[in-house]
């Protein structure tokens, strides 16, 4: 349980937080300049200007009121900066000791819950992005924290190393006794690992709730790198091997095929995510057609921006809205006003599972 | 050539003072590299003052502060019984202050481009300021206050108007190095004049070689 209540100067705006998070785990987006980076860094005990209070797990950090400010080495929280802060002239395994004291049995259980073993030798110049990633993570838990701060753990990673962190992140929320507060640019990262979102804006709170609820808000689409993404929680169905898709059932929506996941069980709930400009708009019969998911939907909204359009479409069931982005000369094209009936068609390797 | 007096106690004299001046100098540029505010600049700028001053004003400084009616030459002497300048430790201090604005000037330039982050994440892992002084800043910032250093104990290697002014030119007492060459040329002696400054600049030349191999020999094992 994490509460904050923050008032802090930053160049353009205050930041201001009036916060209680009782989530295992709590995403914070919001566009570059946010404050997200400094709401951390607050946290940690960097920025000695913040006004208010900060209590971790019943525990005091900061009371500016009560005249309490713990320096940041006694303030046990594990800090993940954006660009990992490894300690450059240390071996990875003298990183990941550094503040672990005598606490060694912890050292090795966040080597082994990270993978590490192979990196220990080499000097963080000789990591790639993604090892520097684990390293620094698993630095930060070898000493024991109540609390972790990661600072865009994922940023600045492909999508194929992305996926790779990922899965360690995860294993720690799930292994590790400790609550996560972390900063992302990625919707998809929050869907996989957070319970909460929280979305802020030139230093206030604009929105939060669960990451599914908040995905379709402009607010959260808008402060993700990764575009807008349609969302779904989904259940595995079935796997075809031989076809080479699994199939998933969506509330409210007919069956859809995805490339096949056979590491997933029948039965497994999963989020997949298709990118806003990867739906097909079909107007009328669509015959012969490779594309393997066709839903039958409603043109909502149509709004218009620079040089792109975006459609909001509803499918008859559907508790949740897709966001189809075009170009203005297909929707001109395709005469695409609100309340024509379209179908949606999305190929399955247009559909990634994200967590 | 027999007198080698002049080379071993250059040697000496630049060695202690090179020391002190790491210590304090270090000391300093850390000091100056973490205070946040336009006093450090007034500090900095008279800390480096001993580079752009004639030797020989700051000589006259140094004697008038530790001669015998000052306050700092008084309490030595009461301390010590015997006055300070015009003695080995007189050209200590002159060389010692000579050193120093170098040694300030490249470790607080190093201190300052040790990446904040690195820093920041020692003391949120739970080491307090002077620990990860110890353990992150310096070590990082060696290089630079290696060069620093290499190049004080040069400077002190080769000060004469200073360390003239406040240890005299005394053969077998005081006359280091770069005294002992002046007063060769001086008597004529040229030949003698010529070998003791092909020692001077050997020995310049081999510590900041030194310090350079060091450095790189660092550069490819870590960082």
């Amino acid at each position: 349980m994490i509460r904050l209540d923050l008032d802090l100067r930053l160049a353009h705006f205050p930041l201001r937080v009036d916060l209680d998070l009782p989530s295992r785990s709590t995403a914070v987006m919001g566009p570059s300049g946010a404050g997200k980076t400094s709401l951390l860094e607050t946290i940690a005990g960097l920025r000695p200007g913040a006004r208010g209070r900060i209590e971790v797990d019943g525990q005091v950090l900061l009371d500016t009121a009560a005249g309490v400010a713990l320096p940041p080495e006694r303030r046990g929280v594990g800090w993940v900066p954006q660009d990992a802060g490894l300690f450059p002239h240390l071996s990875a395994l003298d990183n990941v000791r550094f503040g672990a004291g005598r606490a060694r049995g912890r050292v090795d259980a966040a080597i082994d819950a990270l993978g590490l073993e192979p990196l220990l030798d080499r000097p963080p110049a000789r990591l790639s992005g993604g090892e520097r990633r684990r390293i620094a993570l698993a630095r930060a838990l070898a000493t024991s924290p109540r609390l972790l701060l990661l600072d865009e753990p994922l940023s600045g990673l492909d999508a194929a190393l992305r996926d790779r962190v990922l899965p360690w992140l995860k294993r720690i929320r799930d292994e590790w006794d400790v609550t996560i507060l972390h900063v992302t640019h990625h919707l998809g990262e929050a869907l996989a690992l957070d319970d909460e979102l929280v979305l802020l804006h030139e230093g206030r709170v604009e929105g939060r709730g669960t990451p599914i609820e908040l995905a379709v808000r402009p607010g959260a689409a808008r402060s993700s790198t990764t575009g807008l993404e349609n969302l779904r929680r989904v259940r595995v169905a079935a796997h075809d091997a031989a076809g080479g898709i699994t199939l998933v059932d969506v509330p409210g929506e007919p069956a859809l095929a995805i490339p096949l996941v056979a590491e997933l069980p029948v039965g497994a709930e999963a989020t997949i995510a298709v990118r806003a400009e990867d739906l097909l708009v079909v107007v009328g019969e669509a015959r012969g057609l490779s594309a393997r998911n066709q839903l039958p939907a409603r043109v909502v909204r149509v709004v218009r921006g620079e040089g792109e359009a975006l459609l909001e479409c509803a499918t008859p069931a559907g508790p949740v809205p897709w966001f189809v982005r075009l170009t203005p000369q297909a929707v001109a094209a395709l005469g695409l006003v609100p309340g024509a009936e379209v179908r949606l068609a999305a190929k399955s390797h247009s559909i990634r599972v994200v967590g | 050539m027999s007198d080698w007096f002049p080379l071993w106690l250059s040697v000496r004299v630049s060695v202690v003072a090179t020391l002190f001046a790491s210590v304090i100098g270090v000391t300093f540029a850390y000091v100056l590299a973490k205070w946040r505010s336009r006093w450090s600049s007034v500090v900095e700028a008279v800390v480096t003052l001993p580079i752009v001053l004639p030797p020989t004003v700051l000589g006259f400084y140094l004697l008038t502060l530790l001669g015998s009616r000052s306050p700092v030459g008084g309490a030595w002497e009461r301390l010590t019984g015997s006055p300070l300048v015009f003695t080995q430790g007189a050209a200590i201090v002159a060389a010692t202050v000579s050193a120093l604005p170098f040694v300030v000037r490249a470790a607080r330039a190093a201190i300052v481009n040790v990446d904040s982050r690195v820093e920041e994440s020692a003391r949120v892992m739970g080491m307090p300021e002077w620990r990860v002084a110890r353990v992150v800043t310096l070590p990082l910032a060696a290089r630079g206050i290696g060069a620093g250093v290499a190049l004080g104990f040069a400077r002190a290697l080769g000060d004469f108007g200073a360390t003239v002014m406040v240890a005299g030119n005394i053969p077998g007492r005081t006359q280091t190095l770069a005294l002992a060459i002046f007063a060769e040329s001086q008597a004529g002696r040229d030949g003698r004049a010529a070998t003791l400054a092909g020692v001077a600049a050997a020995v310049a030349f081999a510590a900041l070689l030194a310090a350079d191999l060091l450095a790189r020999r660092r550069d490819r094992e870590g960082r």
